[in-house]
């Protein structure tokens, strides 16, 4: 990323007032709800950012990140209600078990490229989300099928990530947040960074200079599934509450992905600004006219949608970088070539 | 999140034994297979067609669909139309739906790109778009309820032999479905308005040197893929319900059934339907119905692996 000096103090102020604004919210916003919608927003640009990591980065579209963040959640509680372990400890677990089918499927899947990656995910995670709805139980171990799984409520346990308000699980979303921002930060500027990024100007190009793809994209797409994984984690602590549905579901995928394209793919705050965008909208509409028109806040994110890849391409970041005088230059060509 | 899938459970064997390996049971499963397969690759034909000519998958297909299935619904609810009647009003309709689509949000796309190369993902992405919008603007018009429509000659069924019957609308669906997929192809070949198309998906730039119009010849193709939805929706109501959610999953079917026969290639859309409508058939013996759709996965994964050009597909 060219960053003339001047630059890099900006965002630095940027980034401490945006830190120092995000911890004081819980002391000004009491409202239970808002809070929730908060969190929310939080817990979706986490998870925009994490699909970021692999798909922003090289260009790849992922529509089966919904499966690894059900892997995540469901080992947990698994965890939680079988063995009692506190998913402290057992979101970890999950996040190793989601890295392993992240890089497992990811090695043949990484082959192909544009739409036939896009519909292998897809296919992928639609297996894994119509076994887990069929299935009762599995050595002995009670899956539930599409009734899902409820978290064992233990009162306010914070070893077991079980706390009474909301503020505590809106400071952990947010550390997740920063962890997971941090984390594109460092990748953007390293070799992998890089080298992310020529495979997404140009996969064969890359390759001809001696880049080897199929490492990287692996790489990348083992620290995606892990972050996603915890963030599947924490959805079903939070919500106390996981279902293949909704957890596994194509839908959930088609969110992340959308936030992070409207956002702006292959940034640190894309994805950010594209949760922040339209997660309270969604929030808020299915809050208030919900009732009257259920389904109104996907009609508003279809549209986002499409102006978004009508009129800002490199998504709502494009304009705002243009406001902070840099240039988006070294964000890499969006085009890739397909393979027939 | 609002929308619901899996759709209606498809009655599955005729009996309760339907879980032992009974070669005859084995043989009506495989016949349903058959019929069912056949309105698959109907189904698939547009998005074949679409991406064969400007190599755009259409994320919105099931959505299509859905709009072609409850055209008839209505026109049958409202006035009594028959559903065979009501291809004439689907089948316009969904070739408006279409070629506005295209005309509107995926034309800017290509006049955006200047080196006239699509970005296969912002076309996706922008038909996933259109997608929600269609399938959520129903929902909360008509809410998530299946609706079907009980017509007098649904329930009629021929036998052949002692086991084997075949319901009339289905059999019929399917024999429409094959003749579909004939007059189209025919229409590709003989037609000029057909050449101008198989020409465009060879090689655009020639095709607009020749004096082709490109982009009408885009907005004519979308339109086409998206009226044969009409006719298949009206085909399909008299023994399938509709609801707003269902169009993700024919999407996701359609896709299968399109890898599996060769992107591009129409008769390959019905080899691959039947593929998929025998396999789905015979695997609902094994497991329950709505699991049965893994396997469907798993044949698409494994095409996509070994074989991406598909069964009948040409080396692109």
């Amino acid at each position: 990323m060219a960053t003339e000096p001047g630059g890099r103090h900006r965002v630095a102020i940027a980034s401490a007032a945006s830190a120092i604004l995000m911890l004081a919210v819980p002391l000004a916003v009491m409202d239970e709800y808002y809070l929730h919608v908060l969190i929310a927003s939080l817990f979706f640009a986490y998870m925009a950012s994490a699909w970021n990591i692999v798909c922003g980065y090289t260009g790849q579209l992922s529509l089966g990140h919904s499966a690894l963040s059900g892997i995540g959640g469901y080992v947990s509680t698994l965890l939680l209600i079988n063995a009692g372990m506190s998913p402290w400890v057992g979101m970890l677990i999950g996040a190793v078990c989601a890295m392993g089918v992240g890089v497992l499927v990811g090695w043949p899947c990484f082959r192909l490229r544009g739409p036939y990656f896009a519909l292998t995910t897809i296919a992928f995670a639609e297996i894994l989300r119509i076994w887990t709805e069929n299935t009762e139980e599995i050595f002995g171990i009670e899956l539930r099928g599409a009734q899902g799984l409820s978290v064992p409520l233990k009162g306010h346990a914070p070893a077991l990530f079980q706390f009474d308000g909301k503020v505590p699980y809106y400071f952990i979303i947010l550390a997740m947040l920063a962890a997971v921002m941090a984390l594109a930060w460092w990748m953007e500027r390293s070799r992998m960074g890089f080298y992310l990024k020529a495979i997404r100007a140009d996969q064969d190009g890359a390759e001809a200079l001696g880049v080897n793809s199929t490492r990287y994209l692996l790489s990348a797409m083992a620290v995606s599934s892990f972050l996603t994984a915890l963030g599947g984690s924490f959805y079903a602590q939070y919500f106390r509450y996981i279902n293949p549905e909704r957890n596994m579901g194509l839908d959930f995928s088609i969110e992340l992905a959308l936030m992070g394209i409207v956002g702006g793919q292959g940034t640190v705050v894309g994805p950010i600004l594209g949760a922040f965008l339209l997660t309270p909208a969604g929030e808020i509409t299915r809050a208030t006219l919900g009732g009257k028109f259920p389904g109104l806040h996907l009609v508003i994110y279809g549209l986002v949608l499409i102006l978004a890849m009508l009129f800002l391409p490199k998504g709502l970041i494009q304009p705002l970088r243009r406001l902070f005088g840099r240039r988006s230059a070294a964000s890499g060509a969006t085009a890739q070539p397909t393979q027939a | 999140m609002t929308r619901r899938r899996g759709g209606p459970v498809r009655r599955a064997a005729p009996s309760e034994q339907g879980r032992v390996m009974d070669p005859m049971i084995l043989g009506v499963a495989v016949v349903n297979g058959i019929v069912l397969g056949g309105l698959y690759g109907a189904i698939a034909i547009g998005l074949s067609l679409i991406f064969g000519v400007m190599r755009v998958i259409n994320f919105a297909h099931g959505s299509f669909l859905m709009i072609g299935l409850f055209i008839p619904y209505w026109l049958w609810q409202l006035f009594k139309i028959n559903p065979y009647v009501s291809i004439l009003v689907a089948a316009p309709a969904l070739f408006a739906l279409g070629y506005g689509v295209q005309a509107i949000l995926i034309a800017p796309l290509y006049k955006r790109e200047r080196a006239m190369v699509l970005e296969p993902i912002s076309a996706l992405m922008l038909t996933a778009g259109a997608g929600l919008i269609m399938d959520n603007l129903t929902f909360m018009a008509f809410g998530p309820d299946f609706r079907g429509i009980t017509v007098e000659f649904a329930s009629k069924a021929f036998w052949i032999g002692e086991f084997l019957n075949i319901n009339y609308t289905r059999f019929l669906a399917f024999l429409a479905s094959l003749g579909l997929t004939a007059l189209l192809s025919l229409f590709l070949v003989r037609t000029d308005l057909g050449r101008a198309i198989r020409s465009t998906a060879q090689n655009r730039d020639a095709a607009a040197l020749c004096g082709i119009n490109v982009m009408r010849i885009y907005n004519v193709t979308f339109g086409m893929g998206c009226a044969v939805l009409g006719v298949v929706g009206c085909l399909m109501i008299p023994f399938y319900p509709v609801s707003p959610s269902i169009g993700l999953a024919f999407g996701v079917r359609s896709f299968i059934t399109v890898v599996l026969g060769g992107i591009g290639s129409i008769p390959g859309c019905i080899l691959g339907g039947l593929v998929l409508g025998v396999v789905e058939s015979v695997a609902a013996q094994f497991v329950t119905a709505t699991s049965a759709s893994i396997f469907s996965f798993v044949i698409f994964i494994l095409v996509l692996f070994f074989r991406p050009t598909g069964l009948l597909g040409m080396k692109v």
